[in-house]
Parts: structure tokens; sequence; C-alpha cells
């Protein structure tokens, strides 16, 4: 946690930043500061700055279709099917095969669901040679390993509501977000931190990322520039004011850990969770920044 | 849950009796098949999960990477040399050159807004089949293997640009080989579903059956950025014949194919300009593509 107790002395940390960026000679710049009274060195609030990692699962399941969107697909694909461009059956099955046995029934099937139960009439076939088709069908689906189970769509995790998991709300975007000591009380936030002098931006944020949560995952930080900023107001007159620099990172693999000696809890959370757990200022500040899907 | 509730009541997905068929449709001289009265346009049938995962997923981090922030407006590009004043009577008609040559490659990049973020436009698709100068008739394996590719067809779901699997002809004369108009390879642009469809089954069950297959080789650092393919946001590959029996849809009946040909799969997209190949290169990978420098 070196990036915190750098952060904690700012006026040190200040005339340092101005060393290295000043034009004239170091020697008047030391003698312009210590001309200053001191009240007014006081009253200069500076401003410090901090980054913070918005760490992102992507969805994993495919949405389901709203009622409406079923009702616009079926549509139209009763109309495509209606309409399509003939279709090559003899070049695509061998005459007689069992494939092709499959794919006519199939296709019956399908008709008879888009335009009723009497749109297609029955093949005149001998009752034996159908019962014989079906079972032969019923044998390849058997085998092709059709008709087993699939995994359900909500999991485990979902049920118990556990937060934890990377594996909960399977169709929606989760951010971790962090519970952590601040004055006293617990707050919700993004892993944050401040920067080190030499540091670009966007690697404090990774660092500050595993300084809080631990190294065992494994995260990939999207871009070099920050995706939005949030100003904190500071909670004196004598704070300094410190704007939060956030930037978007996905998790490929791993899982958080309350790793840095601040943080009590983690939990990966939507974004309608995400504003039940934060405070009002600082949703206002990243409600933009998170997915509504 | 709704849909619950929905299906006691009336199916979403069902429909009701076919009215009875009083008069039949017209049927077109062109093709024998019966016309409807109305000119009908198919939409989107079937939820699409690459479509979702750009909106979801690729967008937004397309739009983080690709950014490039700029200040007021930008300043009109700089006159490298003069050229004739039109306007002034005395070289009214004189031939006007370009400045400096062609600036195709020196166009700057559109500037960045949440419309332009890059995005797939389309996948072209196409195969020269050499044998085919000699007969054409050896250009129907490669009709059917597109068509089986990609279930296009022409003017398919009623969209007039649709235009299916299309037959290249040869342009110009080369010496005892072609002729103008000679039919010697096919196309297929795949646009909205299809293209989608196409991709994902490229991704999961091509590429990675490949033996040799590491990714598609980036240029070197070196080569030069402002070539016409280096701002024109495409990027292309090619397949060898012996990749296409991992496609499922050819799998399914390889026999019926006399020979397999390979084809070369442009992905179309919107960058355009400086950097245009990088934003392209930065969307196919988030579709899984991989790519690797040599």
């Amino acid at each position: 946690m070196l990036s915190r107790t750098a952060l904690k002395s700012p006026n040190a940390r200040a005339v340092s930043l101005r060393r290295a960026f000043a034009t004239e000679p170091a020697t008047s710049t030391s003698k312009a500061v210590s001309e200053l009274p001191p009240q007014s060195r006081l009253k200069k609030r500076r401003t410090v700055i901090a980054t913070s990692v918005i760490l992102n699962r992507s969805p994993i399941l495919t949405r389901t279709p709203t009622l409406f969107e079923q009702a616009f697909y079926a549509y139209q694909a009763r109309i495509r099917r209606a309409l399509h461009n003939p279709f090559p059956y003899d070049f695509y099955f061998k005459q007689g095969s069992l494939l092709e046995t499959r794919f006519n029934m199939e296709e019956r099937k399908r008709e008879r669901q888009a335009f009723g139960p009497n749109f297609v009439s029955e093949d005149v076939v001998d009752p034996e040679k159908a019962a014989a088709d079906k079972a032969a069908v019923e044998q390849l689906a058997l085998q092709e390993g059709e008709g087993e189970e699939l995994m359900p769509r909500k999991h485990a995790a979902d049920l118990s509501d556990d937060f934890k998991s990377l594996d909960r709300r399977g169709k929606r975007n989760l951010y971790l977000l962090l519970q952590v000591e601040e004055d006293g009380n617990s707050v919700w936030r993004f892993p944050e931190g401040g920067i080190e002098q030499d540091d670009f931006l966007h690697q404090a944020a990774q660092k500050d990322l595993h300084a809080e949560c631990g190294s065992h995952m494994d995260t990939w930080m999207v871009g070099r520039s920050p995706i939005g900023v949030y100003k904190r107001s500071p909670k004196s007159t004598a704070e300094a004011e410190q704007i939060v620099f956030f930037f978007k990172g996905q998790i490929m693999a791993g899982q958080a850990q309350t790793y840095g000696e601040l943080v009590k809890d983690f939990a990966w959370l939507t974004k309608e969770e995400i504003e039940k757990h934060v405070e009002k200022d600082y949703w206002d500040g990243v409600k933009d920044i998170l997915s509504d899907h | 849950m709704s849909t619950a509730a929905a299906s006691t009541t009336r199916s979403l997905v069902r429909f009701g009796r076919a009215p009875r068929v009083i008069k039949h449709l017209r049927k077109s001289r062109r093709t024998g098949l019966p016309q409807p009265h109305v000119n009908f346009v198919t939409r989107e049938f079937a939820p699409c999960r690459l479509e979702d995962h750009y909106h979801n997923t690729l967008r937004d981090n397309l739009m983080y990477m690709t950014y490039k922030h700029e200040v007021g407006v930008r300043p009109p590009p700089r006159q490298i040399r003069l050229t004739f004043d039109p306007n002034d009577p005395y070289t009214k008609n004189r031939y006007n050159p370009p400045v400096g040559g062609s600036q195709l490659g020196k166009k700057p990049a559109p500037p960045c807004m949440p419309e332009n973020v890059v995005r797939l436009e389309k996948i072209q698709i196409h195969a020269m089949v050499k044998e085919a100068v000699a007969n054409k008739g050896n250009l129907l394996g490669a009709i059917m293997m597109m068509r089986a590719l990609t279930g296009e067809t022409y003017q398919g779901g009623g969209h007039h640009a649709v235009e299916g699997i299309q037959i290249v002809r040869g342009k110009k004369s080369v010496g005892g080989w072609l002729r103008p108009g000679v039919p010697l390879g096919v196309k297929v642009d795949l646009r909205g579903q299809s293209m989608y469809d196409f991709l994902g089954t490229l991704v999961e069950f091509v590429l990675p059956r490949l033996r040799d297959f590491n990714g598609l080789v980036l240029p070197p650092q070196s080569s030069s950025v402002n070539t016409p393919s280096a701002v024109s946001g495409v990027v292309s590959f090619g397949l060898p014949a012996n990749a296409m029996v991992f496609f499922p849809q050819i799998e399914v009946n390889v026999d019926a194919y006399p020979k397999l040909t390979g084809m070369h799969i442009h992905f179309v997209t919107n960058a355009t300009g400086q950097g245009a190949q990088d934003k392209a290169r930065a969307l196919v990978s988030g579709f899984q593509i991989p790519f690797i420098r040599r």
C-alpha cells in the first residue's frame, strides 16, 4: 500500500511535483515557496489524483428475448418460410438416406408449427415403414446425444444470493465493488488508490487493483485512457480535493480477494444493485459509466 | 413469470389456421415461383448472440480503446502546393492536378463520435476456380459450397439488395488464358444476421481445428501506414481448400463436392482514414479471430 501512504502527505508531494515540472532553476522556486506566509500556504488546497478500476464481468449467457421480440421473431420466421427460395434437397441428402428421412420429418413438423396442422398432408406410406423410419430417427438422435438435459440458466449462486460468485446473473454485466473502512465507517466503492510520481495513470490503476483485490485474477485493462472522472468533495476545508479517474478492466479468470488492509468485503453487482450500495454523490459520478445490459 | 401467463392465454409464437386459398398467387415468369401481391421484406428472425456481444461488450470497449480527444473544430488541411484558381478566367479550363499525388493514404480518421465507433459492415467471401476458364461447369461446386456455407440466395427475404451467390467474370484479356466476361469465380456479401452466423461458425468450428494456424500474421511494424489497404478498414485472410471440411455445413456431405476450393474472407468495417486497419483488427479480434506477430 505504498500508494496510499504517498497520498497522506499532499504538501510534500506537491512540492516535489513542482520541482519535477519547473522550468526555472530549482533555487528560485524554493525561495518563492519560503517567501509565502505560512497561512496562505495552508489555505491553498491542492487536488490529489487517484485512480480507480471498474472491473467488469461481461455477460456469459445470451439474453432472453422479450415477449415482443419472441412474437416478432416467430412472425418473421413464418414469412421467411413462406417466401424462401427453392432448396436443393437432392444435393444435400442422398436419396432414401436416414438423414433425408430425419430432415423431412423435422421439416414437416416445422411447417405444421408455422402454418397450422392441416397445412402438410401426410405422405402415403405403409405404416410399417413409417414406424421403422421413426425408430431409426430416434436411434440416431440417441447416438448424437440429443435430448440431454441442458444446464439451467439460473446458477446456484443466483438461488443462494451469493454476491461473491462470478457465475451469478449470467445475462448481465457485473462490476466489482469493495466495502472499505474509511474514517471509521464502512463504505462501498470501486477498487481505488493513489498514484506514485513516475506512474502512468493506467499503470497506477492496475497496481491499485492488485493492492486491494490481490493478484489471483487475470484482468485486462481496456485502453490507456480514463473512461470517467469523479471529483470527491473534501470533508473539511483543510482537506484536499480528490479527483478520481476511472479505468475499465475486464476479468478473464480468477477471483478477487479481500487483500488490502482496509478492504472488508467485495461483491460482484449489477448496475441497479450498485445504486443501493453506494452513496448518492458517488452514484451520480459513476452511473453513466455502467452498462444497463 | 409473464411468459407463463401469456402462454396460458394465447401463444405468441403459434399462429391460427391459415386462411383458405381462394385464388392462387401469380407466378413469376422468370423463376416460376408464386409472387405475393405486396413486396415483403423480412427482418431478423432469431436472436443473434454475436450481435448482442457487440452491443453489450465490444462497442464500449472499442470506443474506449480508439477514442482520440480533439478540442474544437479541425483546421482545414494544409495546402501543400498551389493549384490553379478555377475562377480565374485565364486558367478556367486548365487541367487542375491533385495536390502532391494521391492523398488517399493520408486521409485523417473522422473525429471519434458515438455513431462511428468501429463496427462490422459486411463480410465478403470469394473464391476463384481456375478450372472454370476451360469449363464453366467447374464453378458449380464452388457455388454449392458458398450456398451451403452462407445460406444466401438471390433477393433472399425479399431484400432487393441481397444478391446471393454472385458469379465473378473476367474483366480484361490475359493472353492465351482469360477473356473478358468469362466466369471464373464466385463471391457472396454477408450482412446482418447471416454475417454473424458465418463469423460464429468460422471462429468456433474451423479456426480451432486448423492444424498449423496460430492466427492472422500482422505485418511488420516497419510497414507503411499510409497505403490504401491500411486506411480502408478491412481485415482479409484466406482459407485453403483443406480447411473447408471443418465447416459443419460442408462436413455433412463432403462427398457431394467433386473438388473443394479455398476462399478469401474480407471483414469490411466502417473504419476509414489513418489507423483504420488497427481499429478493424481490434474489432475482429474481439470476435475471437487471433492475430500473431512474426
